[in-house]
């Protein structure tokens, strides 16, 4: 057996991982090289030495702390879930939403009578205004089916 | 404890009675401490370290499958959070002079105490200069003394592997250690 392969087993042979006839060869190899008996010993060496390593306990109270830790991170809300978790929020969300809709509506309906920015502005009262309103403007999908249908359309 | 009344606990804890968590913290603090203690090298980083692997765990645990042990998941959380607190951390420069200072003497000592922590802190800073991986390989397996399975299932790869990882960490140490 090369000495690359029984440095690689001298690991296993520390764990005592070897089959009896792996451990046999290794141990034959040993008797007659040097070089590997030494390196095996300094392995068998540092095992000891690892094996033997002072064992640290948990400093005292270290449950307690723990615990409160994840009480207060059970009390205390994160930031985004303060903001997704309110009601009040949430309903300000949806009126906010909902304005906006409307807002757009009013605008492209503006756009969709006149068929292009109005000359004048129209002030916030006028746009509110339903003589301005149709309901299917000739050029909307809706005006071209009711022309389609044969309905009346009165601009 | 035995693995039946651990897994009875972790099902009244999914059923939610969060209390049992302090039992069960109890039961591995001592062993997650000390891997947090050999990992990082300081206590005041080992604490924070533990700490933290049971917060994890905490917000984890309903997720446990229970046909693996809570320790080794317990020790995976623990690695990660070590490696991972290091990799934060300026590594410190490398002393050889004060490691092979660190070293006893092979001549028997009266004071056993102080050699005891002189041997501590001759392996501490062995340690500390292997890469993390290595590290963890060395500390599972000779100062928890986890199986090959079980480091396996620490670190998520192959028995071989573990094995291979193993020799070459021990090689190193064995270099690093002076007169070993």
């Amino acid at each position: 057996m090369e000495c690359a392969q029984v440095k690689q087993m001298i690991s296993r042979y520390v764990d005592q991982d070897l089959d009896p006839q792996e451990e046999r060869t290794f141990e034959h190899h040993l008797r007659a090289c040097p070089g590997c008996q030494e390196a095996m010993e300094g392995q068998m060496a540092i095992h000891h030495l690892l094996g033997s390593a002072e064992k640290f306990e948990a400093p005292l109270g270290f449950a307690t702390r723990v615990m409160a830790r994840i009480e207060e991170k059970e009390r205390r809300p994160s930031f985004w879930s303060f903001f997704t978790l309110q009601p009040a929020f949430l309903r300000a969300v949806e009126v906010a939403f909902a304005l906006v809709i409307m807002f757009i509506g009013m605008v492209s309906g503006n756009l969709l009578v006149t068929g292009k920015t109005p000359e004048r502005p129209v002030t916030v009262q006028e746009s509110f205004s339903l003589d301005l309103f149709q309901a299917t403007p000739p050029d909307s999908i809706g005006g071209i089916y009711v022309s389609l249908a044969g309905g009346n359309h009165e601009r | 404890m035995n693995a039946k009344d651990e897994n009875l606990l972790i099902r009244q804890f999914k059923a939610g009675d969060l209390s049992i968590f302090e039992i069960l913290i109890k039961k591995y603090q001592d062993r997650i401490y000390n891997l947090c203690r050999y990992l990082l090298g300081h206590p005041q980083d080992a604490e924070d370290a533990a700490q933290n692997v049971f917060l994890k765990a905490y917000r984890n645990l309903k997720h446990f499958k229970p046909e693996s042990s809570l320790y080794t998941w317990l020790y995976r959380i623990a690695v990660n959070t070590c490696l991972d607190h290091k990799r934060k951390l300026r590594p410190e420069p490398l002393k050889d002079e004060s490691l092979v200072e660190a070293l006893p003497s092979a001549e028997p000592s009266p004071e056993q105490h102080y050699q005891s922590k002189e041997i501590g802190r001759a392996i501490q800073t062995a340690l500390d200069q292997l890469p993390g991986d290595s590290r963890a390989v060395i500390v599972l397996r000779e100062i928890e003394g986890l199986s090959y399975e079980e480091m396996a299932e620490v670190l998520h790869t192959s028995v071989g592997t573990i094995k291979s990882r193993l020799s070459r960490t021990r090689e190193e140490l064995r270099r690093l250690l002076p007169g070993k």
